[in-house]
């Protein structure tokens, strides 16, 4: 195993962990397995061979953090936007809330979730408060090679702007800000573990996660309406409601420092940003072990109530999916989607953004005046929607239960055509239309009831926009590969290519809104194109699966 | 009398409104084999999971080596090797990096680790796996490895929970004679399985738990004065009262032909 510099850096805090009664050494031994590991994420049956092993230090996530480099990219307009700090700092630390935050959720429940740990490491004379701590570092470690991506390039450009004070507040107040993001997230966590055990545990966490993305987005709508642009300046007018607003903490802190501008406002928003990481800390630290007890209950299955078939589904099951087969896939797939955690963690959340996406690109062109919005084209930011299902698709891949998957093999299927159209049916009916549903009823009610042709047309182009992505994408078996092996930004390019697709659709779409009945036109040739290409994308034989 | 290990009273578990464990007491003295044995559900991995600290929230009292588990003194775990039945490993890492690892949690330098775990692996015949993922490794390959990762540290008591599951009968052959030859050394072992005919041979002491309960606990000489029965298959059967294999088997056939 593999020394790391991150280790070695941590060396040099070796007392402060010992004063903590933590047991150094084996926090080191743990945290250089789990960095290990996570270098490793790449699929076994290649690596089996151990020459191979120089290859092993390559970490997926590193690798993956361009991506946020260049968001970063994004943050330094509010860098060198001019000195109205509160105004401009509070809107960058809540991108970079948003990012942190975001990245947390996804990319770490798994680690502060973790129960496996309990069963390896609890047998061993190991103290409970170094596993923690450990815990707690591993996340640290990599929300901090985060942030580095993230703040680093705009860091440097405040350092030349603004100088050396404006640099070291901002570094504290982002310091500050991670603390906070890991411990908010831990305690949220820890609060739906005390009240709820079991299998409903799980579900409860996976609507948290939702809920915890939209809040994110929604509370970042609240930054931008905080100020009003009125003849270039910037104006706050303070509401009670912007404490929680919690980068707004940190603008304030820039604004009193920078400007000495130290309303009572201000100074008491300061103080609340660095005192509320702290007592964060403390929290934690406090409620760890009630955490840790709780977190058993992860494991505890209690017994479930069978669940009787209405008399509907099946009736509407045999209209959907027209064969045996089918329908039995169609099910499967159905519940694998309802029941499998790591795959709604990793979906349910991008499912949540897609609902709101519409709307917030609404509110955003529409803040003045709500009258024009009856009468606008502009629901055609209905499209936003469509972008969730190249990802999802490429998501049904995976599962983490992926080694049930040699009951394909086995069984005898003779047609690949009824796994995939019942796959792709179950995607389209149990995921994409109840949020389609929903974005459909605010719409509805935002712009009337005239836009229920162009609604419907757009399901239907949703729908083709699914088979086209599936004729693009590689073939796979559903369910069948480990989300070891996922890696968000591999398929950059064709997720561009295929957006292009939902452009052209909206186009059209545009287009046949100019001319009288060229709605009716558009569903006609939308019915045409969905049949069509239905009947062409399904047709797979096994040598065309990869993996 | 020797001096005693590990004393167990009135153990009780509670998974929601359902007793897992209802009061179990025993008691073990150094160099004791005991095969604890009982039906699915009876509470035999729970007992060991308390006593290892993976389980909480118990009531009773679990002296090991003389010392209340429950004060949050783990200094205990370290004579303790344990064998758990449904295994979770860091499966990506290699043999070597795991069994170091252990080695390491426990206080081994991680050369002596290291060392030490080669050379089990080799005498037990995977020597050849041992730079390799634990993830390509065969059942018994991986059950291999976890039996010596309960060894490496020398432990003084041993759990093992269904330790030769997937282990071919040339390995059982070793592992029984490693069982003997540690007992000999003074080592206690709690051993729990559902192979009766094991237990029959290596167990100087068999208990048996029966809804959360201990339902016979002795030699096996004395279990069959006790039961009138021959095998340990059938003292089994009788204590836990189950007689319907046969209709049961029948029944089952006779659905699998319904088409």
């Amino acid at each position: 195993m593999q020394d790391y510099r991150t280790l070695k850096l941590l060396d040099k805090f070796e007392n402060l962990f010992c004063r903590f009664g933590i047991d150094y050494k084996i926090m080191r031994n743990i945290l250089q397995v789990k960095l290990t590991m996570d270098g490793r994420r790449v699929p076994t049956i290649f690596s089996q061979n151990a020459k191979k092993k120089d290859q092993e230090t390559n970490n997926q996530y590193i690798k993956s953090l361009w991506i946020y480099v260049l968001f970063g990219l994004f943050m330094i307009p509010f860098v060198l936007m001019g000195d109205n700090y509160l105004f401009q700092m509070s809107l960058f630390y809540g991108i970079f809330t948003f990012f942190s935050m975001t990245s947390m959720i996804s990319d770490f429940s798994s680690v502060l979730l973790d129960i496996r740990d309990r069963n390896i490491l609890f047998p061993k004379p190991v103290d409970k408060r170094t596993i923690s701590m450990a815990k707690m570092v591993h996340v640290l470690i990599y929300l901090s090679f985060l942030t580095i991506a993230l703040a680093g390039i705009p860091l440097i450009v405040a350092l030349i702007k603004h100088g050396f004070l404006f640099f070291l507040t901002t570094v504290l107040s982002i310091i500050l800000i991670d603390l906070l993001i890991v411990v908010l997230t831990a305690l949220i966590y820890l609060f739906v573990l005390r009240f709820f055990d079991g299998e409903k545990l799980k579900d409860i966490i996976n609507y948290v996660q939702i809920l915890l993305s939209l809040g994110i987005m929604v509370g970042y709508q609240l930054l931008v309406r905080s100020f009003e642009f009125i003849d270039l300046s910037i104006s706050l007018e303070h509401q009670w409601w912007q404490v929680f607003i919690f980068p707004m903490w940190y603008g304030a802190m820039m604004e009193v420092i920078m400007n000495s501008n130290a309303q009572l406002f201000h100074l008491l928003f300061t103080l609340l940003g660095i005192l509320m990481p702290l007592l964060s800390i403390w929290i934690y630290i406090k409620l760890n072990p009630v955490f840790e007890q709780n977190l058993q209950k992860l494991s505890y299955y209690g017994k479930a109530k069978e669940k009787r078939r209405g008399k509907f589904g099946p009736f509407l099951l045999r209209i959907i999916c027209r064969t045996d087969e089918e329908r039995a896939f169609f099910r499967f797939a159905g519940s694998m989607m309802k029941n499998e955690r790591d795959f709604k963690l990793k979906v349910y959340p991008s499912l949540g953004f897609s609902a709101v996406i519409p709307l917030i690109f609404i509110m955003n062109g529409f803040n003045t005046n709500l009258d024009q919005l009856s009468t606008s084209k502009s629901f055609l930011t209905v499209y936003f929607s469509l972008i969730i299902i190249p990802t999802i698709l490429v998501l049904l891949k995976f599962s983490g239960k992926y080694k049930g998957a040699w009951i394909y093999r086995v069984a005898p299927i003779k047609q690949l055509k009824p796994m995939f159209s019942g796959t792709i049916k179950a995607f389209i009916y149990k995921l994409y239309l109840p949020v389609y549903l929903f974005i459909s009823i605010i719409f509805i009610a935002l712009f009337g009831v005239r836009i229920l042709p162009d609604l419907f047309v757009v399901f239907l182009n949703a729908c083709t926009f699914a088979v086209i992505c599936f004729m693009v994408l590689k073939k796979f078996i559903p369910f069948s590969a480990s989300f070891d092996d996922y890696n968000q930004n591999s398929n950059v390019a064709i997720f561009i290519g295929l957006m292009l697709f939902v452009a052209l659709f909206a186009g059209i779409h545009y287009a046949a809104t100019l001319i009288s009945f060229g709605i009716y036109i558009y569903l006609v040739i939308a019915i045409l194109c969905l049949g069509t290409l239905w009947k062409l994308a399904f047709n797979i034989s096994w040598d065309k699966i990869e993996g | 009398m020797k001096e005693v290990i590990l004393t167990i009273k009135d153990l009780r578990k509670n998974y929601g409104p359902k007793g897992v464990l209802n009061g179990v007491s025993l008691q073990v003295r150094r160099g004791e084999v005991i095969g604890y044995i009982g039906p699915n559900g009876a509470g035999k991995s729970t007992t060991v999971k308390i006593m290892l600290g993976i389980e909480d929230d118990y009531s009773g009292e679990i002296k090991i080596f003389g010392h209340d588990i429950s004060d949050g003194n783990i200094e205990y775990k370290r004579k303790i090797g344990y064998v758990p039945e449904i295994a979770e490993v860091y499966d990506n890492l290699t043999g070597q990096e795991y069994l170091t690892f252990v080695g390491e949690l426990y206080g081994l330098e991680s050369d002596l680790a290291d060392y030490k775990a080669k050379s089990l692996m080799e005498l037990f015949g995977v020597g050849e796996v041992y730079h390799s993922r634990i993830a390509s490794y065969s059942k018994g390959m991986r059950q291999k490895l976890l039996i010596i990762s309960s060894l490496l540290h020398n432990p003084e008591l041993l759990f093992f929970d269904e330790p030769i599951n997937g282990l071919d009968a040339n390995s059982v052959m070793i592992f029984k004679e490693i069982m003997t030859q540690l007992a000999a050394q003074g080592k206690t072992i709690f051993y729990s399985s559902h192979l009766m005919d094991v237990v029959e041979k290596i167990s100087s002491r068999i208990i048996l738990l029966h809804d959360g309960k201990i339902a016979a606990d002795g030699t096996f000489e004395e279990l069959k004065q006790q039961n009138t029965k021959g095998s340990l298959e059938q003292i089994f059967n009788q204590l836990t009262g189950f007689s319907e294999h046969r209709e049961i088997g029948t029944r089952f056939v006779s659905i699998v032909e319904e088409m």
